[in-house]
């Protein structure tokens, strides 16, 4: 095993307080200012981990009302995801589109969310029907906001409505005022507007840190792929940082309903703000795993130092590495943009984590980046991470392997708001078409979009950010695109087919998925749209030969989906899970699922909420909210067996040149799972056994993992499932009737 | 000859955990290596010697964002 | 900067004849607690009977892994603890390698030792003294 160490003399000696700052834009928001309308509310802290009443604001008319948090909802839907999911299904309708007024954005953190004794606590979960899949999307993302609001007093915030100027929605939990304000001269673009609004509404220094801002950028008003940055303020860098709610155009319903941003100012953040059960608990927990951190990070991933990129290297190795639109699963350029480089790039004597307690600490900052395209050409920023999605979609998915390129990519896609895993599939994309002509400089309207090309890839998401030429075309997804290119009669339909990696409207995250059918149904047979967050199993599958038979497969299909949609029902982030391992993991049974630490979320639920649970609970919880949206999906007119169709580059090689780069295991297949003799086939013989067997045994699959969810073959949750999990409401039953006929 | 994960792989003497690793360019930190079903502790990679038709087990656990 | 130190051949013969004076002054003068194990140094004695000090050195660790710059080095170097701004995450425990970082249950705040000086008054063995000993550099952790 070859591991990066860390050698601290290799830190870039950067200053990480100095950047350029935005003092102008500052006083000409703070001049422009104007109160629509004050409205007073009781701040209150929770009890048990729920405050017990949510906040629904309607941003056309200001309305403002507050809701009961009844025992149903915290019974069925714990909270987060869950509560967004409920909120949504009762705000729209089948006929709903996503830029109807109706439609909501709905963020909760859940009743864990916000405690501060263990790692990766503060999450906020946010859901919306997405402009992309048309379904609704769920995004987990860390910054103060979801905490902050629940410690004003409010576990959910639902927005509805659309404003008829840009709006600025500000709730102060220790004032008890909930105002709408426009502030016509305020910048626009994140990094700018966030370090903006958090000076605007901090009322001093110490303050600072209170504040937490979600907010969008330009590109958002022009594409579908819009991103929403959740803030904190970094005290020792001295500003404000992001992470990303990314995935399903979250940020482009949010503009849509000319929000400009979300401001929260929650009180002085103590250990005990959720008025835990127990706890005791909490504190013996949290500080047995600082402890296994420390002892054990340090050894294993490093996330510490490296976050979430320490895997660019391993991917690579494995064969796993999204290159040149998921051809390819490795380059020799990795090293370049591989994890001893961003530790060395990354501060590495400050503190990053991106909600307080966490000390896994993966939120790196690349600090000192001088721009050198676009609108903030010159300006010294810092750019979040880069996390592994990053280096690999903007990376290595499209050829690119300057780091400063990189870090450039990272940065405007976060303060233009665009979710950077969707651009960089959507990028690779049209890499691709480029290549084989699919694109060419007429149709780019000049841009030599050939790999690597970061120039034609900065100006493309230039002009998106404009609203202008070809960017405008990016921003529409890869969905959208292949059905325009096939429009055009730009080529071959199967060929744009088959290497548009989405799935329900929604960009693959970044990952090679052709050599694990685990992780082909991983990606496909999601909620959402092809995220990983629902089910890692290349390891498992691949490497480890865990799940060599259908049955194994779907098993792993069931339980991690269900293990993985629990983290968002209570505010949690997965990577403490299982990204350090405690001692004597090794000798537990079911090693992978990390025994120590699923007991320890067991603890911390009981604990904060004061209702025992154990692990077979926690699928079950889970398992209600996931059918739920299953339905759900069903009832917006998807969720059925076609919509989990994978496009055929996520399940094998569709080009002469992908199966010729790695022929010796191709061929080797085709001996082994298919008998066949490739001596004696020509290429295309041999490429057209390779798709008949693997779209066969993904269907195969399907029909496994279906009846192990308890869904029809169509991917229907059948009666029986939807009564044992207590969610055969009237509202429920009525969708799936049509499909499922009169119940016996 | 021995078997890693399944798969067959040339033994030869003095083979170590570590030299096994190498070989299948396994670089991910998370793992947990057992030797006909016996788990090899991280120090011991280097020192472990595998014998001629050993069950090797590479356990890859998971990671990343 | 002021740090705490012990030596252990003294106490170790002093213990003989002493009750934990030291732990007992820090509990009660400093903390206002009845109870020693509520000190922020201990004593402990392993089955030989030789003692095993457990003292905050002002490493400066804590320092390095506190997300809410709770803790900062004072004018005399030694590290110490702004509870108005401590969000109770105890990271600053499970980070102490010297296991000194300590809670007591009946607070959400955590406590250390700040090389006050009490415990070396109480010693009827004269086996703590408080030194000036340069500051570490700081550790990247």
């Amino acid at each position: 095993m070859i591991q990066v160490v860390f050698d601290p003399s290799k830190v870039m000696d950067i200053d990480i307080t100095k950047r350029t700052e935005y003092h102008a834009e500052l006083d000409a928001a703070r001049a422009s200012r104007k109160v629509l309308k004050e409205v007073a509310f009781t701040p209150s802290l929770p009890d048990k981990g729920y405050t017990n009443r949510t906040l629904h604001v309607d941003v056309g008319s200001l309305a403002v009302a507050e809701k009961p948090v009844t025992q149903q909802m915290k019974d069925i839907f714990i909270g987060g995801r869950g509560f967004g999911l409920w909120y949504l299904w009762q705000a729209v309708t089948p006929q709903t589109r996503w830029n109807d007024p109706e439609n909501e954005i709905v963020i909760s953190s859940g009743p864990v969310g916000g405690i501060t004794q263990y790692a990766g606590t503060g999450k906020s979960l946010v859901v919306t029907l997405s402009p992309q899949t048309e379904i609704p999307i769920d995004s987990n993302v860390g910054g103060y906001f979801g905490p902050l609001l629940k410690f004003s007093g409010f576990d959910a915030l639902e927005l509805q409505g659309k404003a008829e100027r840009d709006l600025i929605l500000f709730i102060d939990g220790q004032k008890g005022l909930i105002r709408f304000e426009e502030l016509p001269d305020a910048p626009v673009d994140s990094h700018v507007l966030g370090e903006v609004l958090t000076r605007l509404y901090a009322e001093n220094e110490a303050d600072l840190v209170n504040i937490s801002v979600v907010s969008t950028g330009a590109a958002a008003d022009h594409s579908l792929i819009g991103m929403l940055n959740f803030s904190w303020f970094d005290k020792r860098r001295g500003c404000v940082r992001f992470k990303q709610a990314g995935r399903g155009g979250i940020g482009t319903v949010f503009r849509d309903k000319r929000l400009r941003a979300l401001v929260c100012r929650g009180p002085q953040v103590k250990g005990d703000l959720n008025h835990p059960a127990d706890f005791e608990t909490l504190a013996k927990i949290g500080v047995k795993y600082h402890k296994e951190i420390r002892e054990n990070d340090p050894h294993q991933c490093m996330m510490r130092r490296n976050g979430t990129a320490h895997i660019v290297e391993i991917m690579d190795a494995y064969d796993l590495l999204p290159v040149h639109n998921f051809q390819y699963g490795s380059h020799p350029e990795t090293h370049k943009i591989d994890s001893a480089y961003w530790q060395s790039r990354c501060a590495q004597q400050t503190v990053d984590g991106c909600w307080y307690g966490c000390s896994m600490a993966c939120a790196k900052g690349a600090d000192g980046l001088v721009l050198k395209t676009g609108p903030y050409q010159g300006h010294m920023v810092t750019v979040d991470g880069p996390e592994y999605e990053n280096a690999a979609g903007l990376g290595s998915n499209c050829g690119v392997f300057d780091p400063d390129d990189l870090l450039e990519l990272n940065f405007y896609c976060d303060t233009y708001g665009i979710c950077t895993i969707t651009w960089g599939t959507v990028c690779a994309f049209i890499m691709e078409c480029y290549q084989r002509g699919i694109l060419n400089l007429e149709r780019t309207g000049g841009l030599d979009l050939s790999w690597g090309n970061a120039k034609a890839d900065l100006e493309m998401m230039h002009q998106m950010a404009r609203g202008e030429g070809f960017g405008r075309i990016a921003g529409l997804g890869v969905k959208r695109m292949k059905a325009l290119f096939i429009a055009n009669g730009w080529g071959d339909p199967q060929l744009i087919n088959d290497i548009g990696m989405e799935n329900k409207g929604l960009e693959y995250s970044q990952y090679l998925s052709k050599e694990s059918l685990a992780q082909q149904g991983g990606y496909a047979l999601t909620n959402k749209g092809p995220q990983h967050d629902e089910a890692w199993l290349i390891f498992m599958d691949m490497v480890n030969k865990q799940l060599p038979t259908f049955e194994d497969k779907a098993e792993a299909l069931y339980y991690f989906p269900l293990f993985r949609t629990w983290f968002g029902l209570n505010g949690f982030c997965k990577l403490p899970w299982n990204d350090v391992v405690p001692k004597g993991n090794a000798q537990q049974p079911e090693p992978h699922k990390i025994p120590e630490h699923v007991q320890n979320y067991v603890d911390l639920f009981s604990a904060t909420t004061g209702v025992k649970i154990d692990k077979e609970e926690l699928i079950n919880q889970s398992a209600r909210v996931y059918n739920f949206q299953r339905v759900f999906n069903i009832r917006m007119g998807k969720g059925l067996r076609q919509h989990d169709a994978a496009p055929y580059r996520s399940l094998g090689p569709v080009t002469e040149e992908e199966y010729l780069s790695r022929q010796e295991r191709y061929d080797g297949q085709l001996r082994t799972e298919l008998s066949l003799d490739p001596d004696a086939m020509t290429l295309q013989e041999k490429m057209a056994a390779h798709r008949q067997w693997r779209t066969g045994r993904f269907e195969k699959l399907m029909d496994v993992v279906y009846a192990r969810r308890g869904w029809t073959r169509d991917g229907v949750p059948t009666y029986a499932r939807l009564k044992e999990l207590g969610i055969d409401f009237p509202e429920v039953l009525e969708v799936v009737r049509p499909l499922l006929g009169d119940p016996a | 000859m021995i078997r890693v994960n399944g798969d067959p792989l040339d033994w030869r003497e003095g083979l170590t955990v570590q030299g096994i690793l190498e070989a299948r360019n396994y670089r991910f930190p998370l793992i947990i290596v057992t030797v006909n079903g016996q788990v090899i502790a991280k120090p011991d990679y280097g020192t472990t010697r595998v014998p001629e038709g050993a069950e090797v087990q590479v356990l890859h656990l998971i990671s990343g964002g | 900067m002021r740090q705490l130190r012990i030596d252990l051949a003294t106490c170790d013969e002093g213990r003989k004849t002493c009750a934990h004076e030291c732990e007992s002054a820090c509990a009660e003068k400093v903390f206002k607690l009845g109870d020693p194990a509520r000190a922020a140094l201990h004593i402990r004695e392993t089955a030989d009977g030789k003692g095993v000090a457990y003292l905050c050195d002002q490493c400066g660790d804590c320092v390095v892994v506190c997300p809410a710059e709770a803790l900062k080095r004072n004018k005399l170097g030694v590290v110490m603890l702004d509870k108005s701004l401590c969000v109770g995450c105890y990271i600053c425990i499970g980070f102490c390698e010297k296991e000194v970082f300590e809670r007591n249950p009946e607070w959400v705040t955590p406590y250390k030792c700040t090389s006050c000086g009490i415990c070396v008054k109480a010693c009827p063995h004269a086996a703590l003294e408080i030194v000036d000993v340069p500051e570490p550099a700081y550790r990247i952790l």
